[in-house]
C-alpha cells in the first residue's frame, strides 16, 4: 500500500518535473503560469486580443473568476503562478478562496508580479491593493478622470473617454520607438509619491484633466488635477517584482485596441496606442525586457589571479562583473557606460566607472586607499526600467607590516648619522669624562 | 647715551660671565661641550628636515630625539656631579655616572627601534 502511494508520487513527480523546471528561475526570468482572475467571464471574449497575445507568447494563462471559491495561489508552501492578472475591479471584501489584501501581498512580496486594473466602481480591496504598492487611487468612489480638452470625440458627453499622450520616455519600458499613437483611457485616476522611486508613472494626464464624478456640480476644487494625475503606473519592488496598476480595465479591451482615435478639435484619425502599450507593458512587467543579473564578481592584485582574503593599503587591483540583460529567450551581454563600483566603508573611498568590452565584462582597476579598515565593493545599478542591482562584497584592508616598510632610505641618512654620532659621543664622552682627572 | 650705557652693561656682563664660567670645574665643561655638540647635531637635523621634507617622519624623529635625550640626560648628568649644587649632595659622582649609562642605553635602544 505504502509503495503504491510512493510510486504514485514519484510518478507525478516525472510527469510534473518539466513544468516544474520551466517555471520561473533565476536562468530564466520570464514568467510562465499566469493566474487570471476575471470578476466576469464575458472579460475574456472583450479583452480577447491581450490575453491571445500573451499566451502566444508562451504563456499558460489560467482563467478563473474572481469569486472561484477554489481559488489558491499557493499549494504546499510553492506558489502555482508566477504572476496574477487581477481584472476584476469591483470584486468586494476578498477574492474567493480566500485570497485577500495580504495573501497578495506576500506573492508579490516573494517576487512575483502582477498586473491590476481599476475601473469606475473600483472596490476597497483593489484600492488597499494598490495602496500597498505605493499607488493611491482617488479617493472618491464616484470619481473618473475627466477632461474637457483632451478627450475622444467617440466617448460619452461626460468626456470621461480622454486621450493620453504623455507616456514616460524609456525604451526599456515602452519597447524600442515607444507608443506613438494616442491612448484610450476609461477610469479611474491615481497619485504616486513623488519622492519614490519604485513607482514610474508611464501613462500621465494631460494639464488640462481632473479627477471628479462626471455629470456633478463640484462644490469644491477636485483633489487630483492636470498632469499629477497618473493613469497608468509601474512599480518595481525591491525584490524586483513588478507591478503594473491601471486605473482603466477598458485600456486593455478589444474595443479600445481596435477603436479609432479622432481627438477632439482635430480632423485627423488615427489608429489607437493602446494595444502596443499594453503589449509593451505586459512585457515589461513579466519580465520579458529589462531584467539584469549580474555574476561572476572578481577581484584580485594586479598581475594576480586569485582572490585575496585581504589586501594591504596601496595595493593595486583589478575588479571585474559580469552583467547580462535578459531579451526573453536568452541572455545577452549589457552594454552601457554608467556602471560604477564603491570602494566603501561607511562612504565611498573610491568610485569608479566601470569599462566594458561589449560582452558583458565590465571591469575596472584603482589603487586601495591609504587608510585600513573593512572596506565593501559596492555596486549599486538603478536604471528606469531595469531591474536594480545591487552587489557588496565585504573585504578586509590592513596596513603594512613591520618588515614592509622600507629600510635605508637615502633622504633618511643624516638622521641616522645623528643618532649613531649621539652612541658614539656617548662612548668617547664617557671615557673622557671618566678618566678626566 | 642710554645705548652707550647698555653696550658697557652687556660688555661687563659678558666678562663678569667668562670670569665666572673659568672657574668652572673643568669636569663640568667637559659635559657642556658635550651638551652643546648634541644641541648643534639636533639643529643640523631640523635644517636639514626643512629642505628634504618629512618624508621618513620617524627616521627625522628619532634623529632628532636621540640628540635632545642626550642633551637632557647630559643635563642631568651636570646638575648631579657639580658640588656647588647642595640639592644631590647625596648622590655620589659614581653613581650619578652609572643612572648616566643606565638611561642613554635605554635611549639608544628605542633610538634604534624607532629609526627605521
Amino acid at each position: 500500500m505504502a509503495s503504491s502511494t510512493r510510486s504514485q508520487a514519484l510518478l507525478l513527480l516525472v510527469v510534473l518535473l518539466p513544468a516544474l523546471v520551466a517555471a520561473f528561475s533565476e536562468d530564466n526570468p520570464t514568467d510562465q503560469r499566469v493566474l487570471v482572475l476575471l470578476e466576469d467571464l464575458a472579460l475574456k471574449s472583450s479583452h480577447s486580443i491581450f490575453f491571445k497575445s500573451l499566451s502566444s507568447r508562451g504563456y499558460e494563462l489560467d482563467f478563473k473568476l474572481a469569486d472561484d471559491t477554489k481559488l489558491a495561489l499557493q499549494r504546499y508552501g510553492e506558489y502555482l503562478y508566477d504572476a496574477l492578472i487581477l481584472f476584476a475591479p469591483s470584486v468586494e471584501g476578498h477574492l474567493g478562496g480566500n485570497l485577500d489584501v495580504a495573501a497578495i501581498l506576500d506573492f508579490v512580496d516573494s517576487g512575483h508580479d502582477l498586473i491590476l486594473a481599476a475601473d469606475t466602481h473600483t472596490s476597497d480591496l483593489i484600492r488597499d491593493i494598490a495602496t500597498e504598492c505605493g499607488v493611491d487611487f482617488d479617493e472618491d468612489t464616484e470619481a473618473v478622470v475627466i477632461d474637457h480638452i483632451n478627450f475622444a470625440i467617440e466617448g460619452e458627453s461626460d468626456h470621461s473617454l480622454i486621450i493620453g499622450d504623455k507616456l514616460v520616455e524609456s525604451d526599456v519600458i515602452l519597447g524600442k520607438g515607444g507608443v506613438k499613437d494616442p491612448v484610450l483611457f476609461r477610469g479611474i485616476g491615481h497619485s504616486v509619491n513623488p519622492a519614490s522611486d519604485l513607482v514610474v508613472t508611464v501613462l500621465s494626464a494631460s494639464p488640462s484633466a481632473f479627477s471628479a464624478p462626471p455629470n456633478a456640480v463640484l462644490k469644491s476644487p477636485p483633489a487630483l488635477t492636470g498632469t499629477s494625475i497618473s493613469l497608468v503606473s509601474l512599480v518595481q519592488a525591491r525584490n524586483n517584482a513588478r507591478i503594473l496598476v491601471s486605473g482603466s480595465l477598458d485600456l486593455f479591451s478589444d474595443k479600445f485596441f481596435k477603436s479609432s482615435v479622432q481627438k477632439f478639435g482635430s480632423s485627423s484619425r488615427s489608429g489607437s496606442g493602446n494595444e502596443k502599450l499594453a503589449v509593451e507593458l505586459s512585457k515589461w512587467t513579466f519580465h520579458e525586457r529589462g531584467h539584469l543579473k549580474a555574476v561572476n564578481v572578481n577581484h584580485h592584485k594586479v598581475g594576480e589571479k586569485d582572490e585575496p582574503s585581504m589586501y594591504r593599503i596601496t595595493d593595486n587591483l583589478e575588479y571585474s562583473l559580469e552583467i547580462y540583460e535578459w531579451t526573453g529567450k536568452a541572455w545577452k551581454p549589457y552594454q552601457a557606460d554608467d556602471v560604477q563600483v564603491q570602494f566603501y566603508m561607511m562612504s565611498p573611498y573610491v568610485l569608479k566607472t566601470l569599462d566594458h568590452n561589449g560582452k558583458g565584462l565590465f571591469y575596472t582597476s584603482f589603487q586601495v586607499p591609504d587608510v585600513y579598515g573593512v572596506f565593501q565593493f559596492k555596486v549599486e545599478y538603478r536604471r528606469l526600467g531595469y531591474t536594480s542591482l545591487t552587489l557588496s562584497k565585504q573585504i578586509p584592508v590592513r596596513p603594512f607590516r613591520h618588515n614592509e616598510y622600507e629600510r635605508f632610505i637615502k633622504a633618511a641618512y643624516p638622521y641616522y648619522g645623528g643618532a649613531f654620532s649621539m652612541m658614539t659621543g656617548f662612548f668617547i664622552f664617557g671615557i673622557v669624562f671618566l678618566y678626566h682627572k | 647715551m642710554a645705548g652707550g650705557g647698555t653696550t658697557s652693561d652687556v660688555r661687563s656682563l659678558v666678562s663678569s660671565l667668562r670670569s665666572a664660567y673659568a672657574a668652572t670645574p673643568v669636569k663640568l665643561k667637559i659635559i657642556d661641550v658635550y651638551v652643546l655638540y648634541a644641541l648643534t647635531t639636533a639643529l643640523v637635523q631640523v635644517v636639514y628636515m626643512g629642505f628634504v621634507g618629512s618624508f621618513p617622519f620617524n627616521a627625522f624623529l628619532s634623529g632628532v630625539l636621540s640628540c635632545v635625550g642626550t642633551a637632557v640626560l647630559a643635563v642631568c648628568l651636570r646638575m648631579q656631579v657639580n658640588k656647588e649644587n647642595k640639592e644631590f649632595r647625596d648622590i655620589a659622582p659614581e653613581r650619578a655616572f652609572a643612572d648616566f649609562v643606565l638611561c642613554n642605553v635605554v635611549l639608544h635602544l628605542v633610538i634604534m627601534n624607532f629609526l627605521g
